[in-house]
């Protein structure tokens, strides 16, 4: 799926792809709250766990609390701006990137953390950055366009 | 609310660590098989959409790269047609020169090279128009030859121009003689564009087609021997004074581009030989 959608994001010359679900379960989390946050970041991260073959309930978990987490603070956050959104979900990525690394650790993963920082997580936080503030932006654009029309 | 969500929180994290255990045991075999039942399809659609799309773009890169080639050779041939056509252009004039030096090297005579920048083939006047003048001290009456004959003569000199009468201008007449015969007479320039030999009928008798005719020298304007036509069809009219053939002219007056001017005094010597072939 993530391959698929780093082809479809970038034309097929992508080495590292999106966490699209991230970004929607973000998304959601802000728009529905901590509960839905949760459960929806569960789901995903569920599907995503069965679909890439990995361990499953690692990024059920990790997505999880990031909707939740998101969902709870999003009231409090200015998230509207391109200026916080895009470092916003930088960080985001980061935290669960890293997340996901402690939890693997428990369950004795092999990678090294350097690489897996250089090579995986940054590159895919910077994308989800950028990735996601257009998202937040086009969807932005959309409402406006659909309050005009009505 | 934010204790419910708490709540739900916890069974969640509970539900996710407890599937890693049982993994980590070899217990949960089942949960990703049946994970895998609602996974495996939607995968298979986005593998499906996946080469679909990659088709697609691969297609269209495919179609823009061609595009983009297509265009390129089509602006190579193009290049390449109008560099052909320049060197051919180019070869063509390089022989014409060399021929132009050639006579000019072989003439026992002084002469100018000249270009011609205009041409008047109305009918009632045949002349061309070259880049030589008054400038260039050419005086009137001045001989124009090309590599393969006689052209005409300088009628008007202008401060950078001088305008040559062509041998098929109506007006034209110039003293020849028949090389195989001997055969004296004067060629004349015919309004349709032709040339024609005026001889004394009782001096003709034995004309045939082909026969090469040149200038005779006689009269002192041109140097004699230089070659004018060749018989095409003779007009015998019996018991008339003069006889008449028709010539086609040594020198193709529509396509000549250099001439050379016989500029120098000796215009009654015989330059037969420095037109090699003719005759």
């Amino acid at each position: 799926m993530r391959t698929f959608l780093a082809i479809a994001v970038l034309g097929g010359g992508a080495d590292v792809a999106p966490d699209i679900p991230l970004i929607v379960v973000v998304l959601l989390a802000l728009r529905r709250g901590p509960e839905f946050g949760c459960g929806a970041g569960f789901v995903a991260g569920l599907l995503q766990d069965a679909a890439t073959g990995g361990l499953l309930g690692v990024q059920a978990l990790t997505k999880a609390v990031v909707g939740f987490a998101i969902g709870v603070v999003g009231t409090r956050l200015r998230v509207s701006q391109p200026l916080v959104q895009v470092p916003g979900l930088v960080v985001l990525s980061v935290l669960e990137g890293l997340a996901r690394y402690a939890l693997l650790q428990l369950f004795h993963f092999p990678a090294p953390f350097g690489e897996l920082m250089t090579y995986v997580i940054l590159p895919q936080a910077l994308y989800n950055g950028f990735l996601g503030a257009a998202l937040v932006l086009a969807l932005a654009w959309a409402e406006t366009l659909k309050e005009r029309t009505s | 609310m934010r204790l419910r969500a708490l709540g739900l929180l916890g069974v969640i994290a509970g539900v996710c660590l407890l599937l890693l255990t049982l993994q980590m045991r070899g217990r949960a075999a089942g949960a990703s098989e049946a994970l895998a039942v609602l996974t495996t399809p939607v995968q298979t659609v986005l593998a499906r959409i996946n080469r679909a799309t990659l088709g697609v773009w691969g297609t269209y890169r495919d179609w823009k790269n061609v595009r983009t080639e297509n265009r390129r050779l089509r602006d190579e041939a193009q290049r390449l047609r109008v560099e052909a056509l320049r060197v051919t252009e180019t070869a063509s004039e390089n022989d014409r020169l060399r021929r132009l030096l050639a006579l000019k090297q072989s003439l026992p005579l002084e002469t100018m090279a000249g270009e011609i920048i205009a041409r008047e083939w109305g009918g009632w006047v045949r002349s061309l128009t070259i880049n030589r003048g008054r400038g260039d001290s050419v005086g009137r009456l001045t001989a124009v030859i090309a590599p393969d004959g006689l052209v005409g003569r300088i009628v008007d000199v202008r401060t950078g121009s001088s305008i040559v009468q062509v041998l098929t201008d109506p007006a034209s007449t110039v003293g020849a003689h028949v090389v195989r015969t001997r055969t004296p007479g004067i060629v004349e320039g015919e309004p349709r564009g032709t040339l024609r030999f005026k001889y004394m009928a009782r001096d003709g008798g034995n004309l045939q087609i082909g026969d090469m005719v040149v200038t005779s020298g006689l009269g002192g304007l041109f140097p004699g021997g230089i070659p004018i036509g060749r018989v095409r069809s003779i007009d015998d009219r019996g018991a008339a004074l003069f006889s008449y053939a028709q010539l086609s002219p040594a020198v193709d007056f529509a396509r000549i581009d250099e001439v050379l001017l016989l500029t120098g005094s000796g215009a009654a010597r015989d330059v037969a030989a420095s037109f090699k072939g003719d005759g």
